[in-house]
């Protein structure tokens, strides 16, 4: 892939260019993965066992560009470039990414507290039940 | 809320990190501490994933509504940071995907005054700051390793000690008492939660794939620890309402009806345990329920102090009955009575103060390790203290014991099959030539009471004698 460089686009980079890096991999890795997405059904867009692989190929490809062009990977140019990648093609697909976190509180203290009362009660109905029953002496 | 941190949580979250992963790839002396990414590098899958995730979430979470300058969210190469106002910190727990990471540590990032992340003033990088993330590795894996020694000893020896104890309480039939059918149970439900503990280490600790693969078999050891943690405390609560009934609500009333007690004892903690899990699968459903970074926790938690706060407040209601009650008028069976639940007085808190002290590790690294230690052997030797204070330290025990001793040592042709009552009469009878009619009434009661030794129960009848005669 780096090998099709053609003539003018061959530049001695000493520091990183946000916009020539973002032209290049737009240019070089964004084609690839389209038209290896275009090439699937859509309706396996969400799948991650499949679309794994080429999302990989994605990143490594703009890690390589980085690479070359002295750009720190990733920086604010490798972020737009993702979120559009995911308006485009994971818009719709179900919530994987969400880190596992607490119900909201109302529910917590629901959860929470209903097991306590219930402890308490038990422990009433259980002493009130041992309180009369009929002793053997 | 604080999130609780059980130390065997902690354990397990350390303990996977003795498994060989990628070691990280950057030297973290220098300023680049940032996933370098080369050529020959390439970024292992777990890192995809969260940057899928990352983008994913980033693409989705609704735009920053507030007024002033913020920072804008950003994928870092290894953890996704959310938009923060200007001049504040985020933080977030250290990723695992290196083994010398401790994703007990955190990770932070500063948004400056103007907006921007901050940079590295050597080479001017967007820089996230991961060095608590690796800095103290090598020590902690090493308390690490000695803490799941002493958690596996732990437990190994409170269930020696508890079969030990249940083999006496089944041997010697003379002891049985509705008291002592309680302390069977009590037994039984702290061998199995050391059994299941201690399967529960060994999964999370060896077998990796187990975990890696979040198997659901991995889930239901978790859930059944957690039902054998609660049982054990449930039955305690079981101990003090027995001896509340016995002592303070109907006095002297013997057999009481167990049902509700095993009810109490081994049904109830059934329920916080499926809520939990419930809860778990529903809003928390991390890798093999590991995490102890979730208030959903409480909800076993919450009903084991609940049940713990109640049993001292029955405790300390016999104690008081007991004093201004019976010490003008039973002066001989009050003391008795005493004995008995000074056993259970001292237990009920030891129990439970590992539970209170939990969230307050000191900072300063000795004291934090003092701490570590204390409460693991609070947490795990629990088996062993109460075998000892509930058997091995009974003085009619101890008195069975010796007798079988000298039986064998005699030679002696049959084992005397004595009933419960009139074993202890034959007993005190044996040596004391006169005692008063009215405390051979009673000593049907005081076979229920675990004296600590039985020379002062005996003590105690002769002092009686004396007042009375």
């Amino acid at each position: 892939m780096l090998f099709s460089f053609s003539a003018h686009h061959f530049i001695l980079v000493t520091t990183c260019e946000n916009a020539l890096y973002s032209q290049f991999i737009q240019e070089f890795c964004f084609d690839s993965f389209k038209f290896v997405m275009d090439a699937t059904d859509e309706k396996y867009w969400c799948d991650w066992e499949k679309t794994q692989s080429s999302y990989g190929d994605l990143t490594n490809c703009t890690i390589l560009i980085a690479e070359k062009l002295k750009c720190y990977w990733p920086n604010q140019v490798v972020d737009d470039f993702f979120i559009t990648i995911h308006r485009n093609y994971f818009k719709n697909c179900p919530l994987t990414g969400r880190a596992p976190r607490d119900p909201p509180n109302n529910v917590l203290c629901a959860f929470i507290m209903v097991p306590m009362l219930i402890t308490l009660l038990m422990t009433a109905l259980v002493v009130w039940r041992s309180k009369y029953n009929e002793g053997i002496v | 809320m604080g999130k609780p941190r059980t130390p065997s949580f902690l354990l397990c979250m350390l303990v996977l990190k003795m498994l060989p992963t990628l070691a990280t790839t950057v030297n973290y002396a220098d300023p680049t501490s940032q996933p370098a990414v080369t050529e020959q590098t390439t970024p292992n899958i777990k890192i995809i994933e969260s940057q899928f995730k990352c983008y994913e979430k980033m693409q989705r979470d609704p735009v920053y509504n507030k007024s002033g300058l913020y920072c804008n969210r950003t994928w870092d190469g290894w953890l996704c940071w959310d938009d923060i106002p200007a001049g504040s910190h985020s933080s977030q727990s250290c990723p695992d995907y290196f083994h010398d990471f401790d994703t007990t540590e955190k990770a932070t990032k500063y948004c400056d005054e103007t907006g921007n992340w901050f940079r590295h003033p050597d080479n001017n990088r967007t820089w996230s700051n991961y060095t608590l993330c690796n800095l103290h590795s090598h020590g902690k894996l090493k308390m690490t390793l000695i803490m799941f020694y002493l958690t596996i000893v732990g437990h190994a020896l409170s269930m020696a000690s508890l079969s030990i104890s249940l083999g006496i309480f089944f041997y010697f039939k003379s002891l049985s008492c509705q008291r002592i059918t309680l302390h069977k149970n009590l037994f039984c439900s702290f061998m199995l939660n050391s059994l299941f503990t201690i399967i529960h280490l060994n999964i999370i600790g060896n077998k990796n794939d187990l975990v890696k693969e979040d198997w659901v078999i991995c889930k239901v050891v978790q859930f059944l620890t957690q039902y054998m943690m609660g049982c054990n405390y449930f039955w305690m609560l079981c101990e003090g309402i027995h001896l509340h009934t016995l002592i303070v609500v109907a006095v002297f009333v013997e057999e009481q009806h167990l049902h509700w007690y095993y009810l109490l004892g081994w049904g109830f903690p059934l329920v916080p345990a499926c809520i939990h899990a419930v809860a778990r699968v529903k809003y928390f459903n991390d890798n093999c329920w590991m995490s102890a970074e979730t208030s959903l926790l409480y909800i076993i938690h919450g009903p084991i102090m609940a049940a713990l706060i109640v049993n001292l407040f029955f405790l300390l209601n016999i104690v008081r009955v007991l004093v201004t009650k019976l010490r003008d008028t039973h002066h001989a069976e009050s003391n008795m009575y005493m004995k008995a639940v000074r056993a259970t007085l001292i237990l009920v808190p030891l129990l439970g103060i590992h539970l209170i002290i939990f969230p307050w590790r000191p900072e300063h690294k000795l004291a934090g390790e003092i701490y570590d230690y204390i409460m693991h052997i609070l947490t795990h030797y629990q088996g062993l203290l109460v075998s000892t204070i509930f058997c091995f330290f009974n003085g009619e025990v101890q008195a069975a014991l010796k007798r079988q001793w000298v039986q064998y040592k005699a030679q002696w042709g049959h084992r005397r099959r004595d009933h419960c009552s009139m074993r202890s009469a034959s007993y005190t009878a044996t040596s004391i030539s006169e005692v008063p009619v009215y405390l051979y009434h009673h000593d049907s009661n005081s076979d229920q009471l675990n004296g600590k030794h039985g020379e002062d129960s005996e003590i105690t009848m002769l002092k009686a004698r004396e007042t009375y005669a």
